[in-house]
């Protein structure tokens, strides 16, 4: 009986082990105060490997959530691309200055929530100029990149839709287009028109088991729009077996990324 | 509703707890060859209440030492099923798990610890009727491996008697968030169980 409880603790800490991803060793850190979200953000990038700013620019992903998935997502922007053989890019992890709910959506549904217009603008004009001038980010749309989560999948959509002359790539993974009674399909719908026949990377990302009756219908209606009137774009969508909102979203960042380094 | 999730959880450890205080471990108590049947009812308050059937059936076959066959039918989602002008219908995960568990005895009680594996089937459709924009239907089928760990209090010493338990999935892992208050985290998908056992031996 011993032997048999002693076995099952022993697979029970070994199923526990999670791999740890150490820090990208090139990184840095500083504070950065918004006058259009009244906010000051933490910011972190992870510099590619021999960075060279006298002769190189470099494309950068634009990452939401950052204090959560900035070492995720730095390590296999790494391994990625080392593997593919192609140039890294630089990894900026935008912090929180506000309550996400506030910076990620796009419209006011509650208190709390609609300032993704600001967030967007602080983005563009605060955030952009500086690591123009300060590092080498490429001045290109095409070499910009938003990736994001849930509420983060929104602001890509949102950014998408409203200001498509901004990011070139688009990483959206289980975007929350649910929002006030699917709000981003309407700006789709309003803005295909111009944004329809640009050259643009989109994935979209979701766990096929998020099943909180809201997430894979609007995210299915936004596939098949992508599918049929985006001529121009490179798409790709993925659906993780076995997985939930939160499981999903690493291995959806390894695919988009995948997709990114060998499409862009 | 998370502040609320985490003291109703605090208060059933504390429960248990004070109980267990109260009702010293009997070590000579055998569970050997006893059989036992528990079905109950259940809900996994996080994020949005799903509500469970569910059976145990347990079989002693050492003196501290069970197997253990945990059956669940669960419909997902029960109480929020339009949102937003997308209608969910059909959510249901069912699944069935077996395992081992060790059984401490005490004088009122008997307390199982367990760990269990099977399979679940979840099924869902979501379907998006918003006036404004096309309507679409997402169908969704899937088999997937399942465990998880298992607390059961049998109370009462008589033929039947009251059964609780909670079952924390461990599937998938180690993807689901670690989180306490996380909405798809391992303990925010506790399921806290509740029913009649019948002691059949």
């Amino acid at each position: 009986m011993k032997r048999i409880m002693t076995i099952a603790l022993i697979l029970l800490v070994a199923v526990s082990c999670k791999k740890k991803i150490k820090a990208p060793e090139n990184t840095r850190e500083f504070q950065i105060e918004s006058s259009y979200a009244s906010a000051t953000y933490d910011i972190k990038i992870a510099l590619p490997e021999n960075y060279d700013p006298q002769n190189k620019k470099y494309a950068t992903i634009y990452l939401l959530d950052g204090k959560d998935n900035f070492k995720f997502v730095a390590h296999h922007c790494k391994e990625i691309s080392e593997k593919k053989s192609t140039e890294n890019v630089m990894v900026v992890s935008i912090g929180y200055g506000r309550d996400r709910a506030l910076d990620y959506t796009p419209t006011k549904v509650k208190s709390g929530s609609g300032g993704a217009p600001e967030f967007m603008q602080f983005l563009m004009n605060e955030l952009k100029p500086l690591l123009e001038s300060e590092y080498a980010a490429d001045t290109t749309r095409r070499s910009r990149v938003i990736l994001g989560h849930s509420f983060g999948g929104l602001f890509g959509a949102f950014a998408f839709t409203k200001h498509n002359n901004f990011f070139g790539n688009y990483l959206m993974l289980s975007p929350s287009l649910w929002w006030d009674n699917e709000v981003l399909l309407q700006y789709e719908q309003d803005d295909r028109s111009i944004i329809s026949n640009k050259d643009q990377l989109v994935f979209l990302g979701i766990g096929k088991l998020e099943n909180s009756g809201r997430m894979q219908a609007p995210f299915e209606a936004f596939y098949q729009r992508m599918s049929k009137y985006y001529s121009s774009m490179k798409l790709e969508k993925n659906s993780v077996a076995g997985m939930e909102h939160m499981g999903s979203k690493n291995p959806n960042i390894i695919k988009a990324l995948e997709f990114y380094f060998q499409n862009r | 509703m998370k502040k609320q999730y985490l003291y109703t959880v605090t208060i059933m450890f504390m429960i248990i707890y004070t109980y267990a205080q109260n009702d010293s471990l009997k070590s000579s108590a055998t569970y050997k060859n006893k059989f036992t049947i528990e079905p109950g009812i259940g809900i996994s308050p996080m994020p949005i209440v799903d509500m469970s059937l569910t059976n145990i059936v347990q079989w002693g076959i050492a003196k501290r030492f069970s197997v253990i066959s945990y059956t669940s039918l669960k419909e997902n989602n029960l109480f929020k099923r339009n949102f937003n002008y997308i209608k969910g219908t059909n959510n249901h995960t069912i699944s069935q798990s077996f395992g081992v568990g060790t059984t401490f005895c005490s004088k009122h009680a008997d307390h199982t610890f367990s760990m269990l594996a099977g399979i679940k089937y979840t099924t869902y459709t979501e379907t998006m009727s918003n006036p404004q924009f096309e309507k679409v239907q997402v169908s969704i089928s899937e088999w997937n491996p399942d465990a998880g760990l298992m607390y059961n209090l049998k109370l009462g010493r008589k033929r039947f008697f009251f059964s609780y338990r909670m079952y924390i999935p461990l599937a998938p892992y180690p993807m689901l968030s670690r989180d306490f208050s996380s909405v798809d985290g391992n303990i925010a998908n506790i399921s806290l169980e509740a029913g009649l056992g019948i002691r059949l031996n």
